[in-house]
């Protein structure tokens, strides 16, 4: 079985966010971009069912800049097989849209008739959480999202959600579409000689043209801004004068 | 108490603390000292220090200045002393980003001098585990080191001024930020690195530097610490003195930290004597810029010259951090050898440095030492291995304590004949007087009585702290 893995090249989520001046979105001018954590958790768990037997080939995609080369790199070096780069913008700055994701995504899927997609459960740069979804949509096949457990037995997985308030346990027909949750695993770290034989493995450059794909927008953003910024603290130097404050603010 | 009423009057009642209140300053970080004070004191402003400093002075009582109280030698011990606590003096007054400078008072915890400065994209390199309650003032009076002294210095050089009340209630103004001024004895040096004994320091103007846009943080398993300056050399020359830390982690201290921290992981598949963490940085784009393979050029350097070394077979393995998680949890790993090495009663804990070169020949020479004796004494260590500084630690078989001073002696014999210092970044306080009073040249020691008595002729600025009684001689 083939696993196909996207992943998406994100602003690194310990990087302090800054908005752009005309409010249009974040800078992402010269900022540390990493691989979106959750795709380094569903890259982690390709290469499980590999190393369990489950699979024998982990494809990695990637849809954005040329510089997403970078993000697939990592996901080679932990030990997918090979990558494929749809080149789609030459703007750091363009987000491309789920559904134009997902579209891509398919028709990646249609060439190389992966048995399972292991995603993100959501980018933490947009919060979308839709291209998994809209992906089960386009392709007919079952969807499992928020896992935070995978099962594959023959030609179906028995799948754990995290779901408000608990955990739910679904059984769903494969090949499927699965979107990962943070507890499912903890991914590895990419060592230098794994990081240098994925140099060396194969990544297919591809435009959405090629794919037969219209990737024009269909979102606008009105705003982006900064969060409201947090009042500032005080430091209390004693027992009595944090009861007082409290008192001062109706907290006691 | 009268002192104390006056002190009252001068900078508030709830300012002046005593008994349960001030109990969080009546031990230091190691719990090996514990002290009572006559209050503690915390001052809103300059104007306020000095009337405290007046009021002890006119009665002949001791105060003792105190920051973040992480300093690791005892200095603050203040049985029956004034503490002056600096920790509502926290202001960071300006911040010029052109001209790469800070003007903060003394209280300002240095985590918090981190944050302001990255809003410019500026950063103040002094960084240590105990950032985020040590305070500047504390950070100049210990003259701290920490991981980024190999690149940028010990707090001595990114301290451009100063503004000191000393012991009679005088300020002296030294709030310069001429990065020239020959205009007699630079006396702010003399301050630096004085633990409090010369007068408390409110204030400074502090040196910053441009933020890198990119960091690549590694660790490497090599086979023989004889290959790590070879390594650190070729790495500086590539990326233009672009290193920022070279810190030395043994087996044992992996072994310890999976140990003791909770949720924490070997660092490679198989395990390895020698562990460094190294950190490279720039400030050019054309450093991110990605070769042919989509690696950016910085990452690509330290890929090449560590792959290198596997190949000649001098590492055994490496992983490179993919995003900043990864590398803060490459640093927590080497940031939490405070709270890994303290916990042994009895140990002699040192902080020395040697010559670059020396490191490996000091630890052998140690091993062979501590061997004679105490053969089933416990070596404990780790290197800031870049600059030389080694945190060398002793767990004597038994807790007697009849082992401590021949190791010390032994540790402190093997330091000079390599010629070394006996206390690198630590300071003296109360934990290496003995030390200073062996092992200190005599005429030097002589100067700095000398200097003290002339700013502190009292000596109410934290007596019994850093230079040994004359007779201990
Ligand atoms: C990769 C990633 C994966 C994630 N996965 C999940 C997930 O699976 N499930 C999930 O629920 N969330 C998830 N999150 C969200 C994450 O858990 C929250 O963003 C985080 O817990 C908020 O902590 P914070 O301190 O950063 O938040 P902040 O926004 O700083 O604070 C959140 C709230 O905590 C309180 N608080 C914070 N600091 C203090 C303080 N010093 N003193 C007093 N109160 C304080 C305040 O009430 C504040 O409003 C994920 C985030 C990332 C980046
Ligand atoms: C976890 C941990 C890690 C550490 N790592 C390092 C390290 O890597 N490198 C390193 O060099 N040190 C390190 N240290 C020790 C370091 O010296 C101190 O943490 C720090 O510099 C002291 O700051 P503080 O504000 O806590 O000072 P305190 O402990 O409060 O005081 C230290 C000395 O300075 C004097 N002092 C304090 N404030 C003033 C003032 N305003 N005017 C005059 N005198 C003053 C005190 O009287 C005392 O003598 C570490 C400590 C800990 C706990």
């Amino acid at each position: 079985m083939k696993v196909l893995v996207p992943v998406k090249r994100v602003i690194d989520y310990n990087v302090k966010v800054r908005v752009k001046a005309d409010g249009s979105g974040v800078d992402l001018a010269n900022v540390k971009m990493s691989m979106n954590p959750f795709d380094e958790i569903a890259v982690e768990q390709a290469i499980r069912l590999k190393e369990a037997g489950q699979a024998d080939e982990v494809v990695a995609v990637s849809i954005g800049v040329k510089q997403n080369q970078e993000t697939l790199r990592t996901a080679l070096a932990m030990g997918a097989d090979r990558a494929i780069l749809v080149v789609a913008t030459e703007d750091v700055h363009a987000d491309i849209e789920p559904l134009a994701v997902a579209k891509i995504l398919k028709a990646v899927i249609d060439e190389e008739q992966p048995g399972i997609v292991l995603a993100g459960k959501q980018a933490i740069d947009n919060d979308m959480n839709a291209t998994g979804q809209m992906l089960a949509a386009l392709t007919g096949w079952s969807q499992a999202t928020f896992v935070s457990e995978l099962d594959i037995q023959g030609d179906s997985a028995l799948v754990t959600r995290e779901v408000d308030g608990g955990l739910q346990t679904i059984k769903v027909s494969m090949p499927t579409i699965v979107t990962v949750d943070l507890r499912l695993n903890e991914p590895r770290y990419a060592s230098l000689p794994n990081i240098m034989k994925a140099k060396k493995k194969p990544m297919d450059e591809k435009t959405p043209a090629d794919l037969g794909v219209d990737i024009a927008p269909r979102l606008t953003i009105v705003s982006t801004g900064e969060p409201e910024a947090r009042a500032a603290g005080i430091k209390v130097g004693s027992v009595d004068e944090l009861v007082e404050k409290l008192k001062e603010v109706g907290a006691v | 108490m009268e002192l104390l009423d006056q002190i009252r009057a001068s900078i508030g009642d709830k300012y002046v603390v005593t008994r349960q209140d001030a109990q969080a300053w009546t031990r230091d970080w190691t719990d090996v000292y514990h002290w009572q004070p006559l209050a503690v004191t915390r001052p809103a402003n300059t104007e306020e220090v000095q009337a405290i400093a007046r009021a002890c002075f006119a009665q002949n009582i001791a105060m003792v200045p105190v920051g973040g109280n992480t300093g690791l030698t005892g200095a603050t011990k203040a049985q029956d002393a004034i503490m002056i606590s600096l920790d509502r003096m926290n202001a960071i007054r300006e911040i010029k980003p052109n001209a790469q400078v800070a003007i903060v008072e003394s209280g300002a915890v240095l985590d918090s001098i981190h944050q302001a400065v990255d809003d410019h994209d500026l950063v103040f390199p002094l960084i240590f585990g105990a950032r985020g309650s040590a305070m500047i003032g504390g950070n100049l009076s210990t003259n701290a080191g920490g991981s980024n002294v190999l690149r940028y210095g010990n707090t001595r050089d990114l301290c451009l001024g100063l503004e000191v009340v000393l012991a009679d209630g005088q300020v002296m103004n030294l709030m310069s930020e001429l990065r020239k001024d020959n205009t007699g004895l630079n006396l702010k040096h003399m301050f630096i690195g004085a633990e409090g004994t010369l007068g408390i320091i409110t204030a400074a103007v502090l040196r910053l530097y441009r933020k890198p846009l990119a960091y690549v943080t590694a660790m490497v398993g090599l086979r023989q610490l004889e290959d790590a300056l070879p390594l650190l050399n070729r790495l500086q020359n590539e990326t233009g003195g672009g290193v920022e830390a070279f810190e030395f982690m043994p087996r044992r201290y992996i072994e310890r930290h999976i140990e003791i921290i909770s949720g924490a992981d070997e660092p490679f598949e198989g395990a390895h004597e020698v562990n460094i963490l190294v950190e490279v940085a720039s400030t050019r784009a054309s450093d991110l810029q990605p070769d042919e393979s989509g690696t950016p050029k910085l990452q690509a350097i330290l890929e090449t010259a560590l792959m290198d070394m596997i190949s000649n077979d001098k590492a055994q393995d490496a992983v490179i951090a993919q995003n900043e998680a990864q590398r803060r949890s490459m640093w927590a790993r080497r940031e939490a050898a405070a709270e890994i090495t303290v916990g042994f009663p009895g140990a002699v804990d040192t902080d020395v440095a040697v010559p670059l070169e020396a490191v490996p020949s000091f630890l052998k020479q140690m091993t062979a030492r501590v061997q004679k004796i105490d053969p089933e004494g416990y070596e404990f260590y780790l290197s800031h291995l870049g600059d030389g500084n080694l945190h060398y630690t002793f767990y004597p078989s038994d807790r007697s304590g009849r082992f401590k001073e021949p190791i010390t002696e032994a540790i402190e014999d093997v330091v000079l004949e390599l010629q070394g210092s006996f206390s690198a970044e630590h300071g003296i306080g109360l934990s290496k007087r003995n030390s200073m009073a062996r092992r200190k040249d005599p005429v030097a020691l002589e100067m700095m009585r000398a200097i003290k008595t002339a700013l502190d002729p009292k000596n109410l600025m934290n007596p019994g702290k850093v230079y040994p009684e004359p007779e201990a001689r």
